[in-house]
């Protein structure tokens, strides 16, 4: 049977320096087969993937969507948590020349719908029994889609048309004999490999599309950042279809070949932390703020002896950290203090966190609070931010290892370009630069312009040093009617030090002054309420407690004190419930959909301003 | 497998002294069903259960599953032959892991004596490893992973109910008796122990017994429903036709409204 894939040459790219991942793996099984890819903790136990592992399931599983009719160009989408078999798939979807599109594992049924008939995908891997349900729950409305591979098969009636395990589908692979490294070798650098949606904040999701080149880039970008080699461990827990976790987890670890580890995820995570022992970590705020949360509150919880030697231990290490980040190095006593309070409270510390065997850290997505990134210096755990965006493939800027600026994100990468436009806005330019939104080619001209830059949505300003500041989106800026322009997340970021603040938005475009919708941080604010014998059924009865409103205030003002007056908040009010992807109040990455929520909290934002 | 009679009980009666607890009580559980018993407070809804586990000897009738007598069995020997149950009370030894409590459900499936265990040689180590693989699997389903280790008087109360059906399922029971799965639970911790109850009956196809009184709960779940009054059985069918019997209407409203 001949096949459009058999007739391309297997040296179509050949010697430019051009390799897609899926010829990487490929050529890692040949050259260091036995080696461990990754390690997923299955049923209580760790359990390794060789390279060789890796290549064959990624041969399997693209024989056996070839043999379902995806063709070159075509879409397949995978909805799944973390696990091995989501980078079997996106690496056999793109050896294939078809383009992987990631659904979040949290997506609504009505958001599958979206993307399934936008990306016009043919064949979708969804993880499970709740994965499945969601699809099945829109078929009718999928006039793309033909088939739905699921993982993992438990509790589900297999019996219909529309469904076929992996399993099935792997052994439909093994009797077919497509020459999938050629096909993969024939892939063009400016060919599409994946589709990212990114999770708007306004509007529907758009998918941006990456070239093998912007992946390519990407690899050797991160690598130098990551500072990595084949010996790293890193755990793949963001969501895989975001670019951050997909550079850690996929392209820079094929790239790099170091081990990726799954863990149990959810709940689960600190755990799986704690077991892996990752060298290199990427976290985004939220999950810096929770692991600080953390301790800090264990720390209120602990003996008299324990808290003192915490506290001393914090201090002196905070104004030892505050040197690094100035003059670079730590010198004579500073190091000796350094070495004590690295036994007495750093190491444990570090263990305890997972963070005993980090070299490298990087915190994105969003901007970093600098108490946050104090408590983590200080403790050995030199977390550098990154800037970057899908559209330039999470390439933009990086703190450089020894020069830490509170409030920068870093200098440009190398091979990068950033500048700022003349109304404010981060433009970028360079390897990264997406191709453009799929089916959207005025978005894509929106964003890139004639001479190639980036329209990054973000305001900024860059310093005689080359370093970038970022204010805050473009949109987001609040203009108050005394004409005042406030940067929301600035004010945001500094309400969710406090560990008992989990979500806060600023309000006050074209209104008097400024006011803020507060959600609370339901494990620190129960366990608070515990402590002074407040007695509570439900987070919304916990919300509306006068004590709580109260400490919640306590909060804002020690913020209003850092604040210049057109910036303080006068009046605040606590959400009645947490903010939900369902309800669309909050994107899959966990940010705040501004408009969504005005909308919804109408009421209690009038109220603020009678 | 699935519509043939799993457990069969006819004529079941049980009395303490002149008190008549149970009175000719009739019912099948079939292969694969999710049977619930319901009633008001002393109904007699858990002393069915504590005749199924042998708790209790009923002075007539019987008790047939599998074809297996189950009646004047010891519990133990009732347990062997496929009957796990969770209890009202929580029944956990709270000092110990999550695994250990789960492990404890697979005792009566451990063979090798006490020399050999001492020892830990060949047979006793491949069992050990069996068994923990089969409580993993049971931590996988009931999303325990993440409190493996910690002693369970620790966790909150609706983890702890979890761990108990967790200890019931270790036992790889044919028919599952579940006391009151709920019983003090809030919204959120009842809508999971739901959704784990639709997940044992799909995944395992555990024939199960679900004495409730959270009746949204009773009737979204149920195949069939019983409803009992003073130890009579006084309704038995799909939930709707049991909710609109006017004799449980009235059991439970005490007489014409």
């Amino acid at each position: 049977m001949t096949t459009v894939l058999h007739e391309v040459a297997p040296t179509a790219a050949g010697g430019s320096g051009f390799e897609t991942l899926p010829s990487i793996v490929m050529r890692r099984a040949r050259e260091m087969g036995t080696t461990t890819a990754m390690r997923e903790k299955h049923l209580g136990r760790w359990r390794t993937h060789t390279w060789e592992d890796y290549e064959r399931r990624l041969v399997d599983i693209a024989r056996g969507l070839h043999g379902l009719g995806v063709e070159p160009g075509d879409r397949v989408a995978v909805h799944s948590d973390n696990r091995p078999e989501w980078l079997f798939a996106d690496m056999a979807i793109q050896a294939l020349r078809a383009i992987c599109v990631g659904i979040y594992p949290t997506s609504p049924s009505a958001e599958v719908e979206y993307l399934l008939n936008h990306s016009e995908a043919k064949v979708l891997l969804a993880e499970d029994e709740e994965q499945v349900d969601k699809v099945m729950a829109v078929r009718g409305n999928l006039p793309h889609l033909r088939k739905v591979v699921v993982i993992d098969t438990r509790g589900i009636d297999m019996a219909d048309d529309l469904l076929m395990s992996l399993e099935e589908l792997e052994a439909m692979g093994r009797s077919s004999d497509l020459d999938v490294a050629a096909s993969a070798a024939a892939s063009q650098p400016e060919d599409a490999a994946i589709i990212v949606y990114t999770s708007g904040t306004t509007g529907p999701p758009k998918g941006a599309m990456l070239s093998h080149r912007n992946l390519q880039a990407a690899a050797e970008a991160s690598g130098e950042v990551f500072a990595v080699d084949p010996r790293a461990e890193v755990l793949s827990y963001l969501p895989l279809c975001h670019i951050t976790e997909r550079l850690v987890s996929c392209i820079d670890a094929v790239a790099t070949g170091y081990v990726v580890n799954f863990g149990e995820g959810g709940e689960t995570f600190t755990q799986d932390l704690r077991e892996v022992q990752p060298t290199f970590f990427l976290g985004v705020p939220r999950v810096w703020e929770k692991m600080m949360a953390a301790i800090t509150i264990r720390m209120e919880d602990a003996g008299a002896l324990k808290r003192a030697n915490y506290r001393f231990w914090m201090r002196t290490g905070a104004k030892v950290a505050r040197k690094r980040w100035t003059t670079g190095k730590v010198r004579g006593i500073d190091k000796l203090t350094y070495g004590l309070g690295w036994l007495f409270l750093y190491r444990p510390l570090r263990e305890k966190l997972g963070m005993s065997r980090i070299k490298g850290v990087l915190s994105g997505a969003a901007p970093i609070a600098p108490q946050v990134l104090e408590f983590f210096w200080t403790i050995g755990v030199p977390v550098r931010e990154g800037y970057g965006q899908t559209e330039n493939t999470a390439q933009a800027t990086v703190t450089p290892p020894d020069d830490i600026r509170l409030g920068k994100v870093g200098k440009p990468l190398a091979g990068t370009e950033v500048k700022i436009a003349p109304d404010g806005e981060i433009l970028t330019r360079g390897p990264g630069t997406f191709l453009g939104y799929f089916k959207d080619p005025q978005a894509t001209a929106e964003t890139i312009d004639a001479e190639g830059w980036l329209h990054t949505g973000d305001v900024g300003e860059l310093d005689e040093d080359g370093f970038l500041t970022i204010t805050d989106r473009k949109k987001d800026i609040i203009i108050t009617a005394g004409g005042k322009n406030v940067s929301p997340s600035e004010i945001e970021n500094m309400l969710k030090v406090s560990p008992f603040v989990k979500e806060a938005m600023v309000i006050g475009d074209q209104r008097p002054y400024l006011t803020a919708l507060i959600g609370i941080e339901l494990d620190t604010v129960s366990n608070w309420a515990l402590h002074h014998r407040i007695g509570f059924t439900t987070y919304a009865d916990l919300a509306s407690k006068e004590e709580v409103v109260a400490l919640i205030g306590t909060v804002v003002n020690e913020v209003n004190e850092q604040l210049a007056q057109v910036e303080t908040i006068k009046r605040y009010a606590l959400l009645p419930k947490e903010l939900d992807e369902e309800d669309g109040e909050v994107t899959a990455t966990q940010k705040v959909k501004r408009r969504a929520v005005e909308a919804e909290y109408r009421q209690q934002i009038e109220e603020m301003y009678r | 497998m699935a519509g043939t009679n799993l457990l069969e009980v006819r004529d079941l009666t049980l009395r303490f002294g002149g008190v008549t607890a149970l009175s000719r009580v009739d019912f099948d559980v079939r292969h694969e069903e999710l049977f619930a018993v319901i009633g008001p407070n002393g109904a007699g809804k858990t002393s069915i259960f504590n005749c199924l586990s042998g708790v209790y000897h009923p002075q007539e009738g019987s008790i047939r599953l599998d074809g297996a007598d189950l009646l004047g069995q010891r519990p133990s020997k009732i347990a062997g032959l496929g009957v796990g149950r969770t209890f009202q009370n929580l029944g956990l030894f709270v000092h110990l892991d999550v695994i250990d409590n789960l492990l404890l459900g697979r005792h009566h499936l451990m063979r090798s004596g006490f020399l050999s265990g001492a020892l830990w040689v060949g047979r006793t180590k491949r069992e050990e490893k069996a068994h923990r693989h089969a409580v993993e699997q049971v931590v996988d389903l009931l999303e325990l992973s993440s409190h493996r280790h910690s002693p369970v008087g620790m966790l909150p109360y609706g983890v702890q109910k979890r761990i108990e059906l967790g200890r019931a399922l270790c036992m790889e029971p044919k028919l599952l008796l579940l006391d009151e799965p709920v019983a003090g639970m809030n919204l959120e911790e009842t809508e999971d122990m739901a959704r784990f109850i639709i997940d044992i009956r799909e995944r395992l196809g555990t024939s199960m017994i679900l004495v409730e009184h959270d009746m949204h709960m009773v009737m979204d779940l149920a195949d069939r429903v019983m409803a009992l009054d003073f130890g009579s059985p006084i309704a038995t069918g799909s939930p709707a036709e049991v909710q609109s019997d006017p004799r449980v209407i009235e059991a439970y409203l005490g007489g014409a409204a």
